[in-house]
């Protein structure tokens, strides 16, 4: 399988602060990948990079082929990656139907609106038993629910998630995570950003520790790697500063 | 029975003129953030669309939707020119006051260049003179009372039924949500400021075909919308156009009992008043989102 997602060279920041030092790396060979790391060191500005919102200093993106260097957020939507943003803020004083009609607006979306609805309302019944709610009142979870909901409506090709379990109660998070499984066995490949080990080993047969804004180790897939190991290289890295 | 048909009908009257007004000023908060000071600008400079359309021989059925639809597309042109350029700074809100502020300041003086400051007047939208009881009105007046709400009521379904409304008010609520979903950003904003700019037309031909009409009539309505949006609430759309409804019948109410002289400075009493009790303003929740 060709990668359907290709990082090279990717030098990142905000204003002088650079985060994202030189970066590269593949996915989509093997699988789902997921990216994890200690807090701060880039996980959610490479997301940020190659979905648009945040311009690289230098370096290319490759999206199923196609260069999507320093293209709008709108035109990557429109080539099918959608990215569901750390913190699930979304649209607070929108209700969950408006956010999946909003889901559904690019034109490669739009033709599929009504098949992708219903799969929505049957990977997240809970959801839809509020579809006229405003998402400021809702948990949560039901918030993560909308945002991964929504960004099905778009008709991803590739769907990357940052941290969709993020200070969730573990009775919704083991749900939440049922889910993100039952999207991957749709079809839909994915990338996770997780401080869930567990979860990610489940889901991802490669993996990238994400350290300094670069990648300091790629577990492949069939080199297993015990829990503990990864476990020790996660703080290990974590201390040498 | 003469003094509530004089305050009501004043204050639907001044009422109508204060939302065609702010809730241009208001869509332009919601959506992108920040003030737009030549809003009064727009009003003027529409007014004068109307007018030379009038004069060149338009029927003014047909002048006054161009105008409105010349007016959108500078509202459009000034925000790609000094507003879409500083999104993203720090200090957005306070530079784009500078900057519409001096925009609308060039505006007014290209005005005074090309039309000259004598006075002019607009034909009004209805001809003719009524009474309303005891009290004599004229049609134009009556039509705006009428014309308003519904043109307010499109705006609502616009924003509300559609998905291009849809679209606005979700930017307006987040904008990185907004464009990880493909929503146009910055075509949007420029939406936002041409319907404002057109609202503000509709609010100068209104005002041309009763008063007479110059470069620097649009600054008094500027100010009211200000107060308008401020004691209703800017973070919604719906907040300002009970406001300016409920300022004109103050407003009316005042000059009846008051006098036209001690309006003004009643105005302001109950403006400071309601923002020392409630800061956010009457109609308002926290937070920014049309509708
Ligand atoms: N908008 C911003 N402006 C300036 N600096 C930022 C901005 N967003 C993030 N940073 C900085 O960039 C660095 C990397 O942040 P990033 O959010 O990418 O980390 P992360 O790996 O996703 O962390 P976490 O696991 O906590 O989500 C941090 O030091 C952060 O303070
Ligand atoms: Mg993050």
């Amino acid at each position: 399988m060709t990668p359907i997602l290709t990082v090279e060279g990717i030098t990142a920041g905000y204003g002088r602060v650079t985060v994202l030092n030189d970066m590269s790396l593949e996915a989509g060979r093997h699988g789902n990948v997921g990216f994890f790391g200690p807090n701060g060191h880039g996980k959610t500005t490479l997301l940020r990079v190659v979905s648009g919102l945040l311009r690289p200093k230098a370096g290319r993106i490759v999206f199923d082929g196609e260069d999507i260097t320093g293209k709008s957020a709108r035109a990557i939507v429109g080539a099918g990656l959608i990215h569901v943003p750390q913190g699930n803020r979304i649209f607070p004083d929108l209700t969950i139907a408006d956010c999946m009609s909003l889901g559904a607006y690019s034109a490669r979306a739009r033709p599929h609106e009504a098949e992708n609805r219903e799969k929505v309302v049957a990977l997240f019944p809970k959801i839809a038993e509020r579809w006229r709610q405003r998402v400021r009142t809702l948990s949560g979870g039901e918030r993560q629910m909308v945002s991964i909901g929504t960004a099905l409506m778009s008709h991803p090709r590739l769907l990357i998630l940052d941290e969709p379990t993020l200070g969730l109660a573990p009775r919704i998070k083991d749900e939440l995570c049922a889910s993100v499984l039952d999207i991957s066995k749709g079809g839909v490949p994915l990338i996770v950003v997780e401080q869930d080990i567990e979860f990610l080993l489940e889901l991802c047969r490669q993996l990238y520790l994400i350290n300094h804004g670069t990648v300091a180790t790629e577990i492949k897939p069939g080199e297993s790697i015990a829990h503990a190991e990864i476990m020790s290289m996660y703080f290990g890295q974590h201390q040498d500063h | 029975m003469g003094a509530l048909a004089e305050i009501l009908f004043g204050g639907l009257f001044q009422g109508s003129l204060y939302a065609m007004m702010a809730v241009g000023l208001a869509l332009v908060w919601t959506t992108i953030g920040v003030f737009n000071f030549s809003h009064g600008v727009f009003m003027m400079l529409g007014a004068y669309f109307a007018w030379q359309l009038v004069e060149v021989g338009l029927h003014p059925a047909a002048a006054f939707p161009l105008a409105v639809l010349a007016t959108a597309g500078v509202g459009w042109l000034l925000q790609a020119a000094v507003v879409r350029p500083l999104i993203g700074r720090a200090n957005l809100v306070l530079v784009v006051v500078i900057t519409t502020l001096a925009a609308g300041s060039l505006i007014e003086n290209g005005v005074l260049e090309i039309w000259g400051p004598r006075s002019k007047q607009l034909p009004p939208l209805v001809d003719g003179n009524t009474m309303i009881g005891s009290i004599g009105v004229s049609l134009h007046q009556i039509a705006i009372i009428v014309v308003t709400p519904l043109i307010l009521g499109a705006l609502w379904m616009f924003l509300t039924r559609t998905r291009l409304g849809l679209a606005l008010r979700a930017v307006a609520q987040n904008e990185d949500a907004s464009q990880l979903v493909g929503l146009n950003v910055t075509a949007l904003y420029g939406l936002a400021f041409a319907i404002a700019a057109g609202l503000a037309c509709l609010a100068g031909i209104f005002m041309g075909g009763y008063r007479f009409m110059s470069p620097v009539m649009g600054a008094d309505p500027l100010l009211k919308a200000l107060i308008v949006v401020v004691f209703g609430g800017i973070s919604s759309i719906s907040g300002p156009i009970f406001a300016a409804y409920l300022i004109g019948f103050f407003e009316a109410a005042c000059s009846y009992y008051f006098g036209l002289y001690w309006t003004p400075a009643l105005l302001f009493a109950v403006l400071i008043l309601t923002l020392m009790v409630r800061p956010e303003g009457i109609f308002s929740s926290r937070g920014r989102g049309l509708a």
